[in-house]
C-alpha cells in the first residue's frame, strides 16, 4: 500500500462545550454563526447529544475563555442546540507543537482491536 | 465510467439524528455531476465499530462500482473522550488492495484525518472525512480525477483538497 504523511502546519484553539442538548444540528449552520462572531475558521469535530467539540483557528484561548457567556449564547441560537443551566466551556486549549519525528509510525499487521488501541 | 455507487454515512451521532447528514447530498450532487446517469444508494448510518463498517463495505462493494464511506477518518478519539472513534479508515486500510493512503497529521502530531482509496474486487471504495467543508473538497477532488483509474492520483488529489481546507 503507497501510504504517504502530510503535516499541516496551522494554529488551533480545540473547544469542548458541555450542558447542551443537542438533536437534529446542521453542523454547517452553527460553523457559519461561529465564524461570523470569530471571523475566523470553526470547524465542529464531535458532537453528542449533551457536547459539542470544535477547532477554532487563529483565536488564543484566552479570548475564547473571556467570552464564554457570548460562545454560549451564539451555539444557543443554532437550530438543534438548546443550551442548559449547566451550560459551560469544558476546554479551550491552544495545539502544541510536537517534533516531527514523535509523530507515530503505523503497523497495520495488528488485529482491529489492537490496531485501534495501539495506532488508530 | 461508474455507473453505481453506494454511500455509507458512519457514526453514532449520525445514526441517532443528534447531527443531520448533510455530507450524503453533497456527495451525490458530485457523482452525478460525473455521471448524470449514476445510481446512487446511500444506505442507513453505520454505528462506529469496525466490523460493522466492514460488513457495510463488503455488502456495498459486491453490489456497486463505487464505495464512499463518510466520516471516521480522524484520531481524536485518542485525545477526547467525546469525539467517535474511527474506525473508518483502519477498515479500510485492512481490506482494500491496492490501495493508495495519505495521513494528514497537524503539528501537535495528532492524526487529523487520513484518506484511503483501493479496490476490494471491482468496486472502488474510498472515504471521507465528517466535516462538510473538508467532504465536499475531496469528493469534488475525486470527481475530477475519476477518470484516471489511478488509486495514487486520486489518493494524493483528495488529501490536497482537504489539506487546503485548513486555514
Amino acid at each position: 500500500m503507497a501510504d504517504e504523511n502530510i503535516i499541516v502546519y496551522t494554529d488551533k484553539t480545540v473547544v469542548k462545550m458541555q450542558g447542551l442538548d443537542v438533536k437534529g444540528l446542521d453542523t454547517r449552520a452553527l460553523e457559519k454563526i461561529l465564524m461570523d462572531k470569530f471571523h475566523s475558521v470553526v470547524r465542529v469535530i464531535g458532537v453528542t447529544g449533551s457536547s459539542i467539540d470544535m477547532d477554532i483557528y487563529g483565536i488564543d484561548p484566552e479570548q475564547i475563555e473571556k467570552d464564554e457567556h457570548g460562545l454560549i449564547q451564539a451555539i444557543s441560537t443554532t437550530e438543534g442546540v438548546t443550551a442548559t443551566e449547566l451550560a459551560k466551556l469544558a476546554g479551550a486549549e491552544k495545539i502544541v507543537p510536537v517534533d516531527i519525528n514523535h509523530i507515530p509510525q503505523r503497523d497495520h499487521d495488528y488485529c482491529a482491536r489492537e490496531r485501534w488501541l495501539h495506532h488508530d | 465510467m461508474i455507473d453505481t455507487a453506494t454511500i455509507i454515512p458512519t457514526g453514532d451521532e449520525i445514526k441517532a439524528g443528534i447531527v443531520f447528514d448533510t455530507d450524503s447530498a453533497a456527495v451525490v450532487q458530485q457523482l452525478v455531476r460525473y455521471n448524470p446517469e449514476m445510481q446512487i444508494t446511500r444506505i442507513a448510518p453505520v454505528t462506529d465499530e469496525e466490523d460493522k463498517i466492514e460488513q457495510a463495505i463488503r455488502k456495498a462493494a459486491a453490489a456497486s462500482d463505487l464505495v464512499v464511506l463518510i466520516g471516521g477518518s480522524g484520531g481524536g478519539h485518542r485525545y477526547s473522550s467525546t469525539l467517535g472513534k474511527d474506525f473508518t479508515h483502519t477498515a479500510l486500510e485492512a481490506m482494500l488492495s491496492p490501495s493508495a493512503s495519505r495521513q494528514l497529521f497537524g503539528k501537535n502530531g495528532h492524526l487529523w484525518s487520513c484518506l484511503v482509496c483501493g479496490r476490494l474486487g471491482d468496486a472502488l471504495v474510498l472515504n471521507l472525512p465528517g466535516p462538510f467543508v473538508e467532504a465536499s473538497a475531496a469528493i469534488e477532488a475525486f470527481v475530477k480525477n475519476a477518470a484516471s483509474d489511478d488509486l495514487e492520483r486520486i489518493n494524493a488529489a483528495m488529501a490536497e483538497a482537504v489539506r487546503k481546507q485548513y486555514p
